[in-house]
C-alpha cells in the first residue's frame, strides 16, 4: 500500500526509503497507509489526512530520527597507531605520528587491537640526544 | 684518630646539608611499572597510605585499570634505623606488548566501552615509557609472583630499565595467594634486589621500605 504524508499529502510508493528521511516536500515525519483504490480520497473529498487516518483505522507510520549512536570515526591524526593492519598486505600508515616520534604502534583489523613496540618507545628522542660530554 | 673521622663524618654531613639548602636537591621520583594486574596501583595506595594517608587511585580485576600515569608528590619514607628518603611515587599504566580489546569482554563489558580501554591503555604503555625515558630516577618493578616470570615483556623491560643505569627493586606481589612462587622471581632476575609482599594485606611492605631506603636513598 502506498503511503501518503499526513501533513501536506505527498504520495510515496510501497516501499518507498525516501519517507525514511521524512517526507520530500514539507519534512513531515507521519505518513499514513493509504489503500490503492482511496489514494485520492483527502482530495475528492475535501478531506484532512488526519480524517482520512480516524477513518480507515490505518495507523499512521511515524519516523522516527535515527539517535546518531555511530561514534564519529576517530580522525587519522588522533589514532594512537602508526601503522594500521587493515587485512593482510594492507596498511594503513599515520605519517603525522611517524614524524613527530619514533614509536611504533600497530594496530590490527579495526578497532581495539594493538600490539606495541616497546623497544621503539625506549629510546631517546632525538633531538633530545645528549651532547658529547669531553 | 677514630675520634678524627667521626668528627669529619659530622662535618661533612653538615656541611652537605648546608650546601643542599643552597642547591636543593632533585627529588627522587620513583616509577611503579610493571604488567597489568600486577598489583602497582595497590601498591602505590599502601605506600601513599602507609606515609601521607592519602590514596593514588581505583583498582580493579579487569586489567589496563589505570590507563593515565598518577604521581604521589613528598612522600617521605622512614627506615628503623631513622634514616629518611623524600620521593615523588608515579604510579603507571601497566606496561604490555599486545592489547586486544577482548580481552575486556571477558569481564563483561561492552564492546564499545572495551575498545575505548583498548585505546587508551595503548596511549597508557606510551606515556607509561615517557616518563621512564624523561623523569624517573628510580623504578620499583612488579611482578604477580603467582605468574611466570619470563614473559617477553618483563625481560624487555628489566633490560631497557637497566640499560638507562635505572637503580631497579623487583617486587614479587600477591604472595597471600596459595600459588604464589617469589623465588622463580628471584631466580629469573638474580642481579636485582627482590622483595616478596603482599600489597593487598600489607604483608612484607615495611621489607620493602628498608629496600627503597637502601637503593633509592
Amino acid at each position: 500500500m502506498p503511503h501518503k504524508c499526513t501533513k501536506c499529502g505527498r504520495e510515496y510508493k510501497d516501499g518507498s526509503t525516501e519517507i525514511l528521511r521524512g517526507c520530500a516536500s514539507c519534512g513531515g515525519k507521519k505518513f499514513l497507509y493509504v489503500k490503492e483504490a482511496e489514494i485520492n480520497k483527502d482530495v475528492l473529498e475535501e478531506k484532512s489526512i488526519e480524517e482520512i487516518a480516524d477513518e480507515s483505522h490505518e495507523e499512521v507510520l511515524e519516523i522516527v530520527e535515527q539517535p546518531t549512536t555511530r561514534k564519529k570515526e576517530v580522525e587519522m591524526y588522533d589514532r594512537v597507531e602508526t601503522i594500521r593492519i587493515v587485512s593482510p598486505g594492507s596498511y594503513e600508515l599515520n605519517l603525522e605520528k611517524m614524524a613527530k616520534s619514533d614509536e611504533r604502534i600497530v594496530s590490527v583489523g579495526k578497532e581495539g587491537s594493538y600490539i606495541i613496540d616497546l623497544m621503539s618507545m625506549a629510546k631517546d628522542e632525538p633531538k633530545k640526544k645528549r651532547t658529547k660530554k669531553r | 684518630m677514630k675520634i678524627f673521622f667521626q668528627t669529619f663524618g659530622t662535618v661533612k654531613k653538615k656541611f652537605s646539608n648546608f650546601l643542599n639548602s643552597f642547591f636543593k636537591k632533585k627529588k627522587t621520583r620513583i616509577g611503579i611499572y610493571g604488567p597489568p594486574n600486577a598489583g602497582k596501583t595497590t601498591l602505590a595506595n599502601r605506600i601513599a597510605r602507609d606515609w601521607t594517608g592519602d590514596a593514588v587511585g581505583p583498582v580493579s580485576e579487569i586489567p589496563h585499570e589505570t590507563r593515565r600515569a598518577r604521581k604521589k608528590e613528598d612522600i617521605i619514607i622512614s627506615g628503623a634505623n631513622g634514616s629518611t628518603v623524600m620521593m615523588d611515587i608515579v604510579d603507571t599504566p601497566g606496561v604490555t606488548t599486545k592489547i586486544d580489546y577482548h580481552e575486556f569482554l571477558e569481564f563483561g563489558m561492552e564492546k564499545d566501552e572495551a575498545i575505548i580501554r583498548a585505546r587508551e591503555a595503548t596511549e597508557g604503555v606510551a606515556e607509561a615509557m615517557h616518563w621512564l625515558r624523561e623523569d624517573i630516577d628510580g623504578v620499583i618493578y612488579m611482578l604477580d609472583s603467582t605468574l611466570d616470570p619470563f614473559m617477553q615483556v618483563n625481560i624487555m623491560m628489566i633490560g631497557i630499565i637497566e640499560s638507562r643505569n635505572l637503580p631497579v627493586i623487583i617486587v614479587a606481589n600477591k604472595i597471600d595467594l596459595p600459588d604464589a612462587a617469589p623465588a622463580r622471581i628471584r631466580s629469573a632476575f638474580p642481579q636485582h634486589p627482590v622483595v616478596a609482599i603482599s600489597g593487598l594485606e600489607g604483608r612484607n611492605v615495611e621489607d620493602l621500605y628498608e629496600t627503597m631506603l637502601e637503593y633509592f636513598g
